[in-house]
């Protein structure tokens, strides 16, 4: 069930049955209509070829970058495998989510094929199916954080563009979390769909009888009662001071 | 605050039982109590996080652990037992990674000496629980079976785990610890709905993910995972979705009509948690369990089913 929309069609695409095709570039693949090889015919499929490619572009840096963060720190035992790809809960809806892939553009510091998949990089869902079986506990759940992280670092453009969502909720969570102590989880709901631009759902039917229903029994009243853990301010402080000292990913970019 | 007595244990509601998701917090201490553990609430908690700081350095440890450390001024107890598996997993996470990395045990310190408000360093000796490990471990299913008073023969049932209760085993230490679940195929709920008298049934979602990470920024895949696992579980015949995790709750049932919306009558399928079938077994009446806060309509089938 692709979330990803194909087109029909009546003839077999170039390269269609390589697995994870999305990773190799069109001019690279060799195909022939008719080929013998040794009086072998070998026409269709059989004789699809992925010529060497030489990479560049790399910047070793990136790497040791990724290294220093609380959610990449393992990224050096990556043995590419490609367990966390098989397991992978996103990978189904969308086949360029590739967490295997990733980690190898990220080891290699290969920030221009990375820049190709800023539109699917952020979907990961946390679900840990990856860090659950990886071998070599590398960690991928986490890894696909670290990498959420750096493409908005790079390419800041793109947080106006694709990246724009799940940036400007990230931003609603930690101002609540820090701001106040606590999620105030109906407010989390309104502000998010309000950013998403999706204010007109909010007073559509459904949205309508959730809050009737909450008000009806009592639910939407605890919110307001939630408040504040008492002496949160000092937390504040501490965390702040601390976020002005430290070295980060995002304080970097800022 | 007076420190916690025998049979009691300091609970950790989080910001999501304590308000939408109060069927799940009364029910799990009417059931605590009944099996003899009081829970008692922890004050002036914060919010563990919710896996959206992690970018934030040592900060996503921090969080957490300012529980963990109240816990034990407040109440003395080394322990904290939480209902919710996204605390769960930050809890167990930064308890993990402060033991594995002394240098972010110092760090989170530093915050904690910066912060000035509880007194003493912080040490990782005490456990993160969740309260389906918690009261298997420590009262069991022959306590479950003894409670019950109504016996929910006639449900069928398809268990929920979701993904942060069992995984990943690095942080759970589920497999690696004999008295924890499994991670990829989880028991503890199936023996405890089953010591109940209900059935279950087997549909293959049990661990899958409900997308409820990206549930507020990404609803186009949250809705997907969602209907699959509500449309496999009707196709195998269950009357309800038990659930262990509020933010589960918040994709399979809050989302639910506009989940069916969607993709059909296919995903109809009322959503209840453990807990709740678990007061309703203990003899508890349906509005003590509020099964009439979930939005996917539990009361209608239980009527149908004579309970």
């Amino acid at each position: 069930m692709a979330l990803e929309k194909q087109e029909k069609r009546l003839v077999a695409e170039k390269g269609e049955h390589i697995i994870a095709r999305h990773l190799i570039e069109d001019d690279h693949i060799k195909e022939e209509k008719n080929l013998v090889i040794d009086g072998v015919d070998v026409s269709g499929r059989w004789n699809t070829f992925i010529t060497t490619r030489v990479d560049s572009e790399f910047d070793r840096a990136f790497f040791q970058e990724i290294k220093e963060t609380v959610v990449g720190s393992r990224i050096n035992r990556c043995w590419q495998c490609g367990m966390c790809t098989a397991s992978c809960t996103v990978t189904p809806l969308y086949r360029r989510f590739n967490p295997r892939a990733f980690i190898y553009m990220m080891q290699l510091g290969n920030l221009k094929e990375l820049k190709k998949y800023v539109d699917v990089a952020w979907r990961c869902v946390g679900c840990y199916k990856c860090s659950q079986r990886c071998p070599k506990q590398v960690n991928p759940a986490e890894m696909m954080e670290a990498l959420a992280l750096l493409i908005k670092k790079y390419f800041p453009e793109e947080l106006e563009g694709k990246l724009k969502i799940d940036e400007e909720v990230k931003k609603i969570y930690e101002d609540m979390i820090l701001g106040h102590g606590r999620l105030d989880l109906a407010k989390l709901h309104t502000s998010s769909m309000q950013k998403m631009g999706k204010t007109k759902d909010l007073i559509g039917k459904i949205e309508r009888d959730a809050i009737f229903k909450m008000a009806k029994d009592g639910r939407a009243f605890s919110i307001l009662r939630l408040g504040k853990p008492h002496n949160w301010g000092k937390s504040k402080d501490a965390i702040e001071n601390y976020l002005k000292n430290v070295k980060t990913i995002e304080n970097e970019a800022m | 605050m007076d420190k916690l007595k025998e049979n009691q244990a300091a609970y950790y509601p989080g910001c999501a039982l304590l308000t939408i998701d109060r069927a799940y917090n009364n029910s799990s201490k009417l059931v605590s109590k009944k099996m003899g553990i009081e829970l008692v609430e922890l004050q002036n908690y914060n919010c563990c996080g919710i896996g959206e700081m992690k970018s934030k350095g040592a900060v996503s440890m921090y969080l957490p652990l300012r529980n963990m450390m109240l816990a034990k001024s407040q109440l003395g107890s080394k322990d904290l037992i939480m209902a919710c598996s996204v605390c769960y997993h930050e809890f167990t996470r930064s308890i993990t990674r402060v033991r594995e990395n002394k240098n972010e045990l110092v760090e989170v310190n530093s915050i904690f000496k910066e912060a000035d408000e509880i007194e003493g360093e912080f040490t990782p000796d005490g456990e993160a629980r969740h309260i389906l490990e918690f009261l298997y471990n420590e009262k069991g299913v022959d306590e479950v079976k003894k409670n019950t008073v109504k016996s929910l023969k006639g449900l069928k049932v398809a268990p929920y785990y979701g993904c942060l209760y069992s995984r990943p085993s690095m942080y759970t230490f589920t497999d690696k610890k004999p008295n924890l679940d499994n991670s990829e195929r989880p028991r503890f709920m199936h023996d405890f709905l089953e010591g109940m008298g209900a059935e279950t049934v087997f549909y293959g979602n049990e661990v899958q993910c409900c997308g409820g990470r990206n549930v507020v920024s990404d609803e186009e895949t949250s809705f997907t995972l969602c209907s699959q696992t509500l449309s496999k579980a009707k196709k195998a015949g269950a009357d309800f979705l038990v659930l262990i995790c509020p933010k589960c709750a918040g994709a399979l049932d809050v989302n639910q009509p506009k989940i069916v919306e969607k993709f059909g009558e296919d995903s109809e399928l009322p959503v209840v948690y453990l807990t709740q079938l678990m007061a309703l077994a203990f003899g508890f009446s349906k509005k003590e369990a509020e099964f009439g806060d979930m939005i996917s309509d539990p009361l209608r089938v239980l009527k149908e089913k004579g309970f």
